[in-house]
This record gives C-alpha cells, sequence and structure tokens, in this order.
C-alpha cells in the first residue's frame, strides 16, 4: 500500500496524538468507565415486529438475585418528548405498550453485576396481541412519503430528451440493509447527582446527546453532561440519541446509584439503526458517442413505523454528471423495521452504485471505454446552477488513477483477460461526494509557558480529529504539534457539532482558524500597547507567527514569545472563541463541491464457482487540503474495506414474517476480513478548496463511495453478467 | 446466563460418573461452542465438569493409524508431522476450520460434537426449533438462508453440520473411542453421526456420560494425494458454502481408489460413498468427475436460499477432483 506525495495539498503525516493512549489501554472509552456504586443494566427486547404488549410478568426477574429494578412501561417515567436535531430521534422508550418493529426495547433490569441483569431480563415473561406487520418495501399497504425532504429536483425536459435519446439505459439497482457494526459496544453510563446528571456515553455528537436528554428529563441544558472523548468507531451510529440512553438515565434515577448499560453485539443490530436498503430507477438517454442527453434517477428507500431519515439517493444525479435534462426524486417507505439511519456515506452510497452502474453500462451500449465515458461527461460546471465549483478534481482522480493502475493494459473485449480458472476484469467509478457543513465552535488558550490548548465538545470517532486539529492549531499559532493539547468530547466545552457527514473537519477546523486568529489579535493588540516591545504600534497585517512567536514580517528579530507577552502583561492565560458557519454560495457565487474520488479495481472471477476475489484497488481522492497525509490515508482505506464489505457481503437479513434480523452477529453477519482486501494504492489529488478558510473536504466517507460498483463494473468486464443488486454474491455471477 | 456448577475431577473415570449420574450435567473441554451456546441462553446445564487437565492429549503413531487424544487441540494436530506428511487434506481442514486464536483452545473431540450454526437454533427467541425444542418445528426452512444444508436435510430440521475437521476424518473411516461406566466401545466416524430424520435433537451416537476418548485416523497409503477444497463467501473465518475433503491413490490417468466427502452440504458430514464407487478404476476426466458429483449430491432438499448449492457442492467437488488428480 503506498501514497504517492503531492505536497502541495498535502499536511505532515503525523502519528495520531492520542496513539499511545489507545494502544496502551489508557484511553479510557465509555465502556471504560466504572464509577463507585455502580449498578449494570440489560434491555429486554419485543421479539414480535408488530401489536401491543397484553401482559408482562416481571416478579421472577425481581425475584431474581442481585436485581435492584425491573422497569416497564407500566412504571417507567413519563419523558417528554425528543427534539429533532438536525433529525428526528427515537422518542422516549417505554411509554406505551405499542410495538413497532421487533427488538424494540420493552424492559429494563438493574442489578448488582451485568450477569445477574442479563440473567434477570431473561426471565421477563411477554404476552402481546400481534398485529401483521408491514415488512416489504413492495406492500401496498405501507404508507410511501414522496419528496420527503422538498429536495425533489428537476431541470430541462427528461420526459422529451429520453424520447428522442437514440442510446437509452432503463435499469432497476438495489442494495441491501447494512449494519454500522462500530467495533466498540455503545455504552451509557449515566450518573445523578441531585438535579445534575452525567453521561459517559458512546455518540458522536455530545451536545445534541445533551440537548435531546435535557428535554426528555425536563432539565436545563446545562444540568446534563455528555462525556464522550472517545468512542469505539461510530460510522454514523452515534449521530441520534438512541433509547438505550433514556433507559440508563431513567434506571438510575430509579436505583439511586449510577447505572451502566452496555449494548450486545446483537443489540447494536436493532437499537442504533442501519443503513437502509434501496430501489434505484434509471434511466440515462445520450447521444451515439456517449454525450449525456438525459438522467432519470428514483430512489426508494425504508423507514421505521415512528421516524425519520434523510437518505436522498437520488441526489447523485444532480452533481455528478454533465446533463441538460435532469430528474432527480425520492421516496420513502414506512415498515416495521428497526430504525434506518445514516451510516458512512449516507444515500451516496447506494444512489452512486446505482448510477456508476448505468454509466458502465450506457459505456458498454455505446461502445466505449469506461473511463472515457466519464470524462467526457465530467461536469466543468455545477449543472444544475451552472456555477463554478469551489473546486472539483474529478477529471484529476480519473486520470491519475488510470495511469497509476494501468487501465490502458485493459483488453476492453469481455472474459478476454484470463489466469487459470480465473477471469480478470477491470472495473472503474466515479465519484462525486455532497457537502456538508453546520455552524461549530471552539476555544483556543495560550497559557503561560507558550503552549496552548483547544476546547470543543465535538468528539473524535478515531478519524483523527484530535491530531489534525493540533495540528492546525500548531501551525497557526506558530507551536510545534506537541505543544498543542487537545480537549475534546465534553458538552460543557464550546458547543460543536457532528462528527458526521464528513463535514466536522471544515466546521471544527474553520472555528479553529477563527479562534487562532481572534487570539492572535489579541496578542498583537497587548504588545501593541506596550511601548517596550518590538511589536510597538505594529498593525495585525504585517505581523507573522513562528516557533511561539510573534514577529514583523521580514524583520524575524522585532518579535517576542507569545509567553513573553503573557508574563509582561501578568497573564497566566490568554484565550479566544472561534466560530464557523458555512458560507454562502450565493454569496461566494460558486457551489461547494463534496470531495471527489475515482476508484479502479482489478477483480478475479472463478469461472465455475462464481467467487469474487478483489486483486487490487486505485482509489484517488480529490479532498482539497489534507491536513495529515497518514491519517487521511487511514480514513481512505477504512472506506475501502467498508465499500468492499458493502459490494460483497453485507446484508442485514430480515426474516420475511417475524421482522427478526436473522444474522445479527459478527458470525453471520459477514464483513471483509483481512484476506478480503488486497494492495491497495492510495493517493490525494486537487488543490484546496476555495469554500472555507482552511481550504479542506470531508473525506471521512468518500473512501467507501464508488468502490461497490467499480467491482460490479470489473465483474461484467471479467464474464460479461451484470450484477444489479448488492452484495454480488458467488449465487449470482454462477452461470 | 443459567447458574451452573463447576467440578474438575482428576480422573477419567471420576469425570464420566460425574456427568452420567446428573441428567443436566455435561463435559467441559475447550468450550468455543459450548460456552456460546451457554451465553446465548440455548444450552442450559446445571453442571459442567471440565475434563481439560484429564490425560487424554497428544498424538500417538500406531502402525498404519494415529491415534489422536481427544484433548488434543486443533492447533496440536495440525502440527502433526506425520499427518502432514501422509494426510495433508486434514491439516487443511483443521487450518481452515477456525482462527489459530479458536484453534487453541478447541479439541479434537468437541470439534467433532460442535453444533450447527444455524441462526434460529442458536436464538432461542426463534420459538421453532426441533433441535433445541423437540416437536417445536423448524423456523429456518421458512426462511431466507444459504447456510442451510441441502443433504440429509427434511422440513423437521436443515441446521447444517459446519465442521471442516469432521469431513476429512469421515473420508478417511476414522474411528471414535467412546468411553462409559460400562466400558468403552468404538464407533466409526461415519456411523457417529445420526441424520436429522424426526428427531434433530439427537445428533450423534453418544449416550448421556459417555466421553469421546480418543480418535483413530488411519493414516492412507504412501503417495496418496489428498486435498481439503473450501468454498466460502470470504476469503476466512467463515463456514463453508461447499467444501470437499478427496483422498485417491492413482495409476497414470487412473484413479485406483478415492475416498470422498463434502462438508457446507449436509446436515452430518457428508460421505460420498457414490463418488467413490464412479471414481474407482475410472479414467480422471472431466465427465467422470461429473458424475461422481451427480451421485453425491442426490436429492437435496433444498430452500429457496440454499438452491443454488446443488450446483456449488457439484463444481466444488469437480474443482477438488481436477486438482487432487492433475
Amino acid at each position: 500500500m503506498t501514497t504517492i506525495q503531492q505536497p502541495r495539498i498535502l499536511g505532515a503525516g503525523v502519528d495520531r496524538v492520542d496513539g499511545p493512549l489507545k494502544v496502551t489501554g489508557q484511553a479510557r472509552y465509555p465502556n471504560d468507565v466504572n464509577l463507585p456504586g455502580m449498578a449494570y443494566a440489560a434491555v429486554v427486547r419485543s421479539t414480535i415486529p408488530s401489536g401491543r404488549i397484553t401482559r408482562m410478568d416481571t416478579t421472577a426477574a425481581e425475584k431474581s438475585p442481585g436485581v435492584l429494578e425491573v422497569i416497564t412501561h407500566e412504571n417507567a417515567d413519563h419523558l417528554g418528548e425528543a427534539p429533532a436535531t438536525f433529525i428526528k430521534n427515537p422518542q422516549p422508550p417505554l411509554q406505551d405498550d405499542a410495538i413497532r418493529f421487533y427488538g424494540q426495547y420493552i424492559a429494563v433490569v438493574v442489578a448488582d453485576t451485568q450477569q445477574n441483569a442479563t440473567a434477570a431480563a431473561g426471565l421477563i415473561e411477554v404476552e402481546y396481541e400481534r398485529h401483521e406487520a408491514i415488512l416489504d418495501p413492495h406492500d401496498p399497504r405501507a404508507e410511501r412519503i414522496k419528496d420527503p425532504w422538498g429536495e425533489d429536483t428537476a431541470w430541462g425536459d427528461v420526459r422529451t430528451a429520453l424520447n428522442r435519446a437514440p442510446v437509452m439505459i432503463d435499469q432497476t439497482y438495489t442494495t441491501s440493509e447494512n449494519t454500522n457494526n462500530p467495533l466498540g459496544l455503545f455504552t451509557t453510563l449515566a450518573s445523578w447527582d441531585g438535579d445534575t446528571l452525567t453521561l459517559h456515553d458512546s455518540n458522536q455528537w455530545p451536545n445534541m446527546i445533551q440537548q435531546v436528554v435535557a428535554a426528555m428529563f425536563g432539565l436545563p441544558r446545562d444540568a446534563v453532561r455528555v462525556l464522550t472523548p472517545f468512542v469505539g468507531g461510530g460510522f454514523g451510529a452515534g449521530l441520534r440519541c438512541w433509547s438505550h440512553i433514556p433507559l440508563a438515565v431513567m434506571a438510575a434515577r430509579h436505583v439511586g446509584r449510577p447505572v451502566k448499560l452496555e449494548l450486545t453485539r446483537p443489540e447494536m443490530f436493532t437499537g442504533l439503526g442501519h443503513r437502509t436498503s434501496s430501489i434505484n430507477w434509471i434511466r440515462l438517454g445520450a447521444t451515439r458517442d456517449g454525450r449525456l442527453t438525459a438522467i432519470e434517477h428514483e430512489s426508494l428507500t425504508t423507514l421505521p413505523l415512528d421516524g425519520d431519515e434523510y437518505e436522498p439517493c437520488s441526489s447523485v444525479s444532480t452533481w455528478s454528471y454533465a446533463s441538460p435534462n435532469v430528474t432527480a426524486r425520492d421516496q420513502q417507505v414506512r415498515l416495521n423495521i428497526p430504525w434506518t439511519n445514516f451510516m458512512r456515506a449516507p444515500g451516496d452510497a447506494q444512489g452512486n452504485f446505482a448510477l456508476e452502474s448505468a454509466i458502465d453500462e450506457l459505456a458498454w451500449e455505446v461502445g466505449l471505454d469506461p473511463l472515457e465515458i466519464r470524462l467526457l461527461n465530467y461536469a466543468e460546471v455545477d449543472p444544475k446552477t451552472g456555477r463554478p465549483w469551489s473546486s472539483n478534481a474529478l477529471r484529476r482522480c480519473l486520470e491519475v488513477g488510470a495511469q497509476r493502475f494501468g487501465w490502458s493494459n485493459r483488453n476492453p473485449e469481455i472474459g478476454s483477460m484470463r489466469d487459470g480458472h480465473e477471469l480478470v476484469g477491470y472495473g472503474v467509478a466515479g465519484v462525486s461526494f455532497f457537502w456538508y457543513q453546520q455552524p461549530c465552535s471552539a476555544k483556543v488558550i495560550v497559557r503561560g509557558d507558550g503552549s496552548a490548548y483547544v476546547r470543543s465538545a465535538v468528539t473524535d470517532i478515531g478519524t483523527g480529529t484530535y491530531t489534525i486539529m493540533a495540528q492546525l492549531a500548531a501551525g497557526l499559532l506558530g507551536l510545534e504539534v506537541d505543544q498543542v493539547e487537545m480537549q475534546l468530547g465534553d458538552s460543557s466545552m464550546p458547543v460543536g457539532t457532528a462528527a458526521g457527514g464528513s463535514g466536522l473537519t471544515a466546521a471544527l477546523g474553520s472555528a479553529v482558524h477563527d479562534a487562532c486568529g481572534r487570539l492572535i489579535q489579541k496578542f498583537v493588540d497587548l504588545a501593541g500597547t506596550d511601548p517596550f516591545s518590538p511589536l510597538a504600534n505594529v498593525p495585525f497585517e504585517d505581523v507573522a507567527v513562528s516557533e511561539g512567536r510573534l514577529f514583523r514580517k521580514g524583520d524575524p528579530t522585532r518579535g517576542e514569545s507569545l509567553a513573553r507577552i503573557l508574563a509582561v502583561h501578568g497573564l497566566t492565560e490568554l484565550s479566544a472563541d472561534g466560530n464557523s458557519t458555512p458560507n454562502s454560495p450565493d454569496q461566494l457565487g460558486m457551489t461547494p463541491a463534496g470531495a471527489r474520488g475515482a476508484r479502479f479495481v482489478e477483480v478475479r472471477v472463478d469461472e465455475d464457482l462464481g467467487r469474487v476475489r478483489v486483486a487490487r484497488i486505485v482509489t484517488v481522492n480529490d479532498g482539497g487540503r489534507i491536513l495529515n497525509e497518514k491519517l487521511a490515508r487511514s480514513q481512505i482505506l477504512g472506506g475501502t474495506v467498508g465499500g468492499v464489505g458493502m459490494a460483497l457481503f453485507e446484508d442485514t437479513v430480515t426474516d420475511k414474517d417475524t421482522g427478526r434480523i436473522a444474522n445479527a452477529t459478527f458470525g453471520d453477519y459477514l464483513i471483509p476480513v483481512n484476506a478480503d482486501i488486497p494492495d491497495v494504492h492510495v493517493e490525494f489529488v486537487g488543490e484546496p478548496d476555495a469554500f472555507n478558510p482552511i481550504g479542506v473536504k470531508g473525506i471521512g466517507e468518500i473512501g467507501l463511495v464508488g468502490v461497490a460498483p467499480a467491482i460490479a463494473n470489473g465483474i461484467f468486464h471479467a464474464t460479461g453478467k451484470r450484477i444489479r443488486s448488492l452484495p454480488i454474491t458467488m449465487d449470482e455471477v454462477m452461470d | 446466563m443459567h447458574e451452573f456448577r463447576y467440578e474438575r475431577p482428576a480422573t477419567v473415570a471420576e469425570a464420566i460418573r460425574a456427568v452420567a449420574h446428573d441428567p443436566e450435567a455435561d463435559f467441559l473441554a475447550g468450550g468455543t461452542t459450548e460456552v456460546d451456546l451457554m451465553k446465548d441462553g440455548v444450552f442450559h446445564p446445571d453442571l459442567l465438569v471440565d475434563i481439560t487437565r484429564l490425560p487424554l492429549r497428544g498424538v500417538r503413531r500406531d502402525g498404519t493409524m494415529l491415534q489422536v487424544g481427544a484433548l488434543t487441540t486443533m492447533e496440536e494436530l495440525a502440527s502433526d508431522r506425520t499427518l502432514m506428511e501422509r494426510a495433508p487434506f486434514v491439516v487443511e481442514a483443521l487450518l481452515r476450520g477456525a482462527s489459530v486464536q479458536l484453534r487453541n483452545m478447541a479439541t479434537i473431540g468437541g470439534n467433532l460434537l460442535q453444533r450447527t450454526r444455524c441462526r434460529y437454533f442458536r436464538d432461542p427467541a426463534v420459538p421453532a426449533c426441533n433441535k433445541r425444542e423437540p416437536g417445536s418445528g423448524c423456523e429456518a426452512v421458512n426462511s431466507v438462508a444459504r447456510m442451510h444444508a441441502i443433504l440429509g436435510a427434511s422440513p423437521a430440521c436443515i441446521a447444517l453440520h459446519a465442521s471442516d475437521l469432521a469431513v476429512a476424518l469421515v473420508a478417511l473411516d476414522a474411528v471414535v473411542h467412546i468411553q462409559s461406566e460400562e466400558g468403552e466401545r468404538l464407533v466409526p466416524l461415519t456411523q457417529f453421526y445420526l441424520m436429522p430424520g424426526e428427531t434433530p435433537d439427537r445428533e450423534n451416537v453418544l449416550r448421556h456420560g459417555e466421553l469421546i476418548t480418543a480418535v483413530d485416523i488411519p493414516l492412507p497409503p504412501e503417495g496418496t494425494r489428498s486435498i481439503y477444497l473450501k468454498i466460502r463467501d470470504r476469503a476466512s473465518y467463515e463456514f463453508a458454502l461447499a467444501s470437499a475433503a478427496i483422498a485417491v491413490i492413482m495409476d497414470g490417468p487412473v484413479i485406483k481408489e478415492a475416498r470422498v466427502a463434502m462438508g457446507g452440504v449436509g446436515t452430518i458430514p457428508w460421505r460420498g460413498f457414490e463418488a467413490e464407487e464412479v471414481l474407482r478404476e475410472a479414467p480422471a476426466t472431466p465427465d467422470t468427475f461429473r458424475s461422481a458429483a451427480d451421485g453425491t449430491i442426490r436429492d437435496p432438499f433444498i430452500v429457496p436460499g440454499t438452491a443454488f448449492k446443488v450446483e456449488l457442492a457439484k463444481r466444488t467437488l469437480i474443482r477438488a477432483l481436477t486438482e487432487v488428480t492433475s
């Protein structure tokens, strides 16, 4: 695995600042935290998908050894409504007898040990009145929601363009349900002190948990403190306040002790949401030489009965390629299923599979190289508005990737490249990822010794936020990285946004940038008012910073260290608050482009058995300015592995009659193992993005996108079989 | 987890006595299946009799046979030099059967007794499972799943026997030593496992209180070629969709003698006697291999999710035969 240096945009690949803590076991994840007098909770889940509870017998559980409390809907606290935070959160659990999906929490047992709690949870007897469940997206009884987010898009005249198109592709592409499966089991440790509450909690957005829990329990926001300095991965699973959190809080209030609730792996499948399945109907119209004249993309995704989800699959078709006529529409269908939720590249991952498969089909239809058709239809400007992009290196991603991969060695004839039993196929896919940014704030403080620390309530879900923000602040303050301490994952710190949507680096980075600028300004002001300072009366614009010193630009001898400025003014530290809000496309006259990318994949298909192996992958990405080459590469690698999983393995299977997730263990739900992942070549291209002051584009998710269609397209090249549903398994590839 | 007592007797006789006299007792060896099932609430003994320190560990050469103590770990057996030389496909089956962490814990006796991975058996929230609750029905047969048996299955049970090792061992006519308070009896592995029939809860001939103490593995003659081919979705750490264990003695282009067994397809490790008939004294040709495969995968019981396994199993066998004879 190699990375080519592109020094213009690549930040130093310094090691994770939190790495030593993690590898020596000193980083305390929520499930590592223990408090004196702590009790343990175990949940009980429904075993029907729809109906109501008619009777619960908790007698045996209550008498079971060590049990402190059993809470059901009959004795649960009445909680307030859960507010929406960007999107709806689950309403408080145990408020009524209704069952909306298999696996819904119907009781929580608290005991002196985890073993006693779990044993007692198994003793609760439940009787139900069963209602007919709606589990199939095609069920005509299911509620359908058209244009769920008011984002359906159309320009030009797709109907006419399709009617007149000399070449048309009209196909349906489906993707399966996937489950996020962060390795860390989500845990909430709730501890009351009078009317204040502290939560050690696994999530991706501490301020969101704080807000929702405060509202449910009728507390002022400041009375709830959420601590998430470390979390064992999220992949989107931590972007809502899931029901186990208020259950732990309620349990702690009932027993008057801190209560820890750690989900089991099977509970992680029903309790934290999952990636929706999708059906994508795509029609492409094109000229005989492969130029797109129309794109029509409609999608259908799923929703739980009482939930909400933002998962536009069709929108990728509005910004990926140039087309004068486009329609993009989404629909959702409500089912008796556990919550659907964001999972790494929500919507984009599914929509891109459909679009990039269809583009590939078009290439074959018109006899064009699949790489060429993507270059031919490259969108020089935002096809919807005609505005320039804030940056867009998709073309460069494709060109560089093709060169590194050796695309020119490809024999275009299907099945022409063979190695023993194996048919070799080359596949390509382009990726245009969405742009997302939310307001965020941070505080930066310089101490008397000249070192600094940065505080924000956001959390680092393992992506490297601690490290890249330390690098960024160090650069802006003229310090070494190890002189900057990061303090994150505490809701009492400056309000932060979600570690999600590939949006945190731009949001927090811009806030840190703002804070550092204000802080330097304060130092310059202080020095400027000191007649003995070498910087007396030097205006801000003329000051540079390096090695912990402010100095006059062009005259490094004329300067003063930050530490000295503080000392002279009798200060122990100096701080500044920074905020960021996304810029306005109208004001800047440009369309913010998310990350861009290209995937090149060599697949090997066993011609008798249909078994698919990925032999190598080249992934080239435009993430704007890359703050840390090493961590960015890790993000792309991790995403690539997720992409291989989505393509070949991951499939959350629901029993068609009961709504039970049938494969809710790591033995049954397949994710790639090391042996499934080949050599992956990661490379970054592009230039600093113009839409935010630090020039970044989020890259947390894009690595996953495009891997599945590149694999599917490679399988077609190898075998002539077009597989339009994920995951692609050997039974579909076998003749 | 259900509360249980734990004992660690000093001798084989005491261990057998302890289990034999308590209907809710069971032996504990490596625990890699058993403890999982206890945690999942599928299996709830009142007494576990730990046999891990009994003197039943080690591999001994006895003429043309290896006698393997029941408590020998998978990893120990996989490292046995004689086995590697004389029956490398058994080693392949061991190595493909589990990760090294599991191989260091799991024992040979325990491996033969491993329970099915059927998702409906392993989740007590599923009411219908004849294997778990005799007479309750079979939920798996109505469901969309690929990980089920197509041979030896019935509407009462389609649970797959997931062992890789047992597949190679049934091909070799291994023999199981079974000890009870009454004494020792020897059972060929080909007769050890029971088809589910109407009693899927009974998986083998062991009676309560009987303990596997050793397994005899006959060593094939020098010059025997063998293969264990395991086909699965991902490259490792998964049970087989189809596997083939084959040992052949060749005479030029002709197969003199063949031993065939298949995994990933049967409710028990599936010995391919029909395939062996076809292969014996037959030329090693694609036609021969196809007849052998057709002979082995006969009268399959399929559900929609497993239909593809019929052809997959045949092609797996053909591939393995092609490779081992070429």
